[in-house]
């Protein structure tokens, strides 16, 4: 009970250290209102992350329709390319919504949220992201309907040696 | 006038009405991380970052990256539009100081 | 006794020591005699230059964020003429009692070797274990004595004369209570060992890495605007109100094509080997008066510009003049000669039949003979910078633990010159990209 408290303690004074810088930054500098939108990269446990993001909502199993493409072995942390296919008609009727990126391992476990229109003709993101370790990778998918599915995958972080 | 001279996109040579097109646009930005002090607390200071994204095709958002810190130094986008009709491809990148760069692709169809 | 045998005895031990002298280490060491002395022409961090502390200690002067230590082993530089560290027999010290748990923290420290830089262990938390020497994991079960795994680690020249594994006692890497404890951990390694749950933790199973895509691809390699970026170096005017498009018409691009499948070489106006980075040095300045200062982003970026111009075409760098021959000759006694308080040569780590193919780390160790130089300079993804092959050979002194020469320095230029050797034929692609 007490570690549960301490740790939600810790989390919050993370989470409003973060909010503060950013916070900071948006106002303060007057960026654009698209630029200011929600804060969603904190500081906290992957846990805290998921459970900001997602509340108590199910996550189902997404190994049937969520093809990612992330390197088993990383050789270094700093640019690691990933990319995400999701198996979906993308019309109005059915399309996939967010795709939304998290490493279990980084301090600031949100990577990135991809927003899709119907427009986009696939479901699918590529980017170059950062890895603090080796840990879980996940790619969690919002359909237009709020089903989430989920595929996550181990990536080794390779720590730079002798030869650099 | 939105800093272009960062901004390189990739597109393929020649696109045919309906295609699925993908696209490749990178932009050269320091992404700061952030940085810590001897007791490990994070250092309060604007960190000066891509945070968005957007792509708009003619005239219509039709996708946006909300991005944290955890995106690459010079990062690089990949997605893709239907290709309905000729006409511009505008991305744009907003970072957390106000910096603003963008790169427009003229869509023909071939 | 006959005084005859005794004087004649004398004479032979004195033509047998003059003999012993001819055939040492110097007998065959290149002409050095007509390498120019140089004045570096690099920035302030990449002169290898030194400051004196107050309290007399000297620091580097070095790129921000390296190693700034003033390495007390010998280096590249031609008339360093100190021998490598003496082979030394030990004993292993009585009154220690090895520690396994400590030993094993040692064989993991990042501060030592690692170990498992070379070495693989058991272990699920051993990441990444390379595999330039032999599997340690049943070592244990081969009975060695405590004594002789106690040299092998102290100095294993004294059982393999030529090996690449350095001597960490001798260079004081390691102390002999730390290499107690090691032998001591080294001996708890028995078989049978645990079948590989993944693949990618041994060496001997691990994927090769991916590498980083189209090096020549603008959304791909940062690298490629920046060469994009000294396009505008090219027509501008510099101080001397001369622009580089002044003599070379036209772009970067078809005025010099071709150039530069022929550098490193040796240029008679300044008697020593060039790079296109060398040469911009003494080049910018005499013609649009430009610095173009080694390492410095113009240095680079122009670099790229340049090199990229002939990509696709095949290196060809003169191995045929007197000097080219001289230099190469010196180039390739370099990349052999041990340095460095690790006492490897480059050899040790890029060749097949040393390290080359197999994992050092987490790190795949590349063949010199397959060419090393043609996608110089590149993108390193893990600094974001662009390195040019200068940068490369200084940054392995840290690890090697010897000083580093000027990034403009004759010898240097050589060693690349040599290595490029092995590129010819082959066609360039500049910039490249790595990790």
């Amino acid at each position: 009970m007490t570690d549960d408290c301490q740790v939600t303690r810790r989390t919050a004074l993370g989470a409003l250290g973060a909010l503060g810088v950013v916070a900071a930054g948006g106002f303060v500098m007057g960026t654009p209102a698209t630029a200011r939108a929600q804060v969603l990269g904190l500081n906290e446990s992957v846990q805290d992350t998921m459970k900001r993001l997602f509340g108590d909502r199910p996550i189902r199993d997404g190994e049937a329709l969520v093809k990612v493409d992330f390197p088993p072995i990383a050789e270094n942390g700093s640019v690691v390319p990933i990319s995400v296919t999701v198996d979906s008609p993308m019309t109005p009727a059915s399309y996939v919504k967010n795709i939304y990126i998290v490493a279990d391992k980084n301090r600031i476990p949100f990577v990135t949220r991809v927003t899709l229109a119907p427009e986009a003709g696939r479901a699918f993101m590529g980017a170059n992201i950062r890895l603090g370790e080796t840990g879980d990778l996940r790619a969690i998918v919002e359909q237009s309907d709020g089903t989430l599915l989920a595929v996550k995958r181990e990536v080794k972080v390779t720590v730079g040696g002798c030869g650099g | 006038m939105a800093d272009s001279d960062k901004v390189r996109l990739r597109l393929p040579s020649t696109i045919k009405s309906g295609d699925i097109v993908q696209v490749r646009a990178l932009v050269l930005h320091p992404m700061e991380r952030v940085e810590r002090d001897a007791q490990g607390r994070i250092i309060q200071k604007n960190y000066n970052y891509v945070n968005k994204v957007i792509v708009t095709y003619l005239g219509k958002t039709i996708l946006t990256f909300d991005t944290s810190q955890g995106v690459a130094e010079n990062p690089f986008f990949s997605f893709t539009f239907r290709a309905t009709a000729p006409g511009p491809l505008k991305v744009e990148f907003l970072d957390t100081t106000g910096g603003r760069f963008e790169r427009t692709a003229d869509i023909k169809f071939s | 006794m006959s005084r005859r045998p005794a004087r004649r005895a004398a004479r032979w031990a004195a033509l047998v020591a003059l003999c012993a002298a001819c055939a040492g280490p110097t007998a065959n060491a290149p002409d050095t005699a007509s390498v120019p002395v140089w004045t570096s022409r690099a920035t302030p961090e990449a002169r290898g230059e030194f400051q004196v502390q107050p309290d007399g200690k000297r620091m580097a002067v070095r790129y921000r964020g390296w190693s700034t230590r003033d390495f007390n082993f010998r280096t590249y530089a031609y008339d360093d003429k100190r021998p490598e560290p003496a082979v030394q027999t030990v004993t292993m010290p009585a009154g220690v009692t090895g520690n396994p748990r400590l030993g094993h923290a040692l064989f993991l420290s990042r501060a030592k070797g690692p170990c498992t830089g070379c070495h693989l262990i058991p272990g699920d938390d051993v990441w990444p274990a390379g595999n330039v020497g032999p599997d340690q994991s049943t070592i244990g079960d081969r009975k060695l004595t405590d004594q002789y795994l106690y040299q092998v680690i102290w100095d294993p020249r004294v059982f393999f004369p030529n090996t690449s594994m350095p001597p960490w006692g001798t260079v004081g890497v390691l102390s002999p209570e730390e290499v107690v404890h090691l032998v001591a951990y080294l001996q708890t390694l028995k078989g049978p060992v645990p079948p590989e749950k993944d693949p990618d933790r041994s060496p001997f199973t691990r994927r090769k890495p991916a590498g980083f895509g189209d090096n020549l691809d603008p959304t791909n390699n940062p690298a490629m605007l920046l060469a994009d970026s000294a396009e505008a170096r090219w027509t501008a005017k510099g101080p001397a109100g001369k622009a580089c498009a002044d003599c070379h018409e036209g772009g970067a691009a078809s005025a010099l094509k071709g150039v530069a499948t022929r550098y490193p070489k040796f240029v008679k106006g300044y008697r020593r080997v060039m790079s296109i980075e060398d040469f911009l040095t003494v080049h910018g300045p005499e013609t649009t008066g430009r610095p173009l200062l080694a390492e410095s982003n113009d240095n680079l970026n122009l670099s790229m510009l340049i090199r990229r111009a002939s990509n696709g075409m095949p290196m060809s760098v003169d191995t045929e003049s007197l000097e080219a021959r001289a230099a190469i000759a010196r180039g390739k006694a370099t990349f052999g000669r041990r340095v460095g308080e690790r006492n490897h040569a480059c050899a040790d780590c890029h060749t097949v039949e040393r390290g080359a193919n197999k994992f050092l780390g987490g790190r795949l160790l590349a063949d010199v003979t397959t060419g090393l130089t043609r996608h110089f300079p590149l993108w390193r993804t893990d600094r974001s910078e662009v390195w040019d092959m200068r940068k490369r050979f200084q940054w392995c002194m840290t690890p090697l633990g010897m000083n580093m020469l000027a990034a403009d320095s004759v010898e240097y230029a050589e060693l690349e010159l040599y290595l490029a050797t092995f590129d010819n034929g082959k066609p360039l692609s500049v910039p490249g990209i790595r990790h």
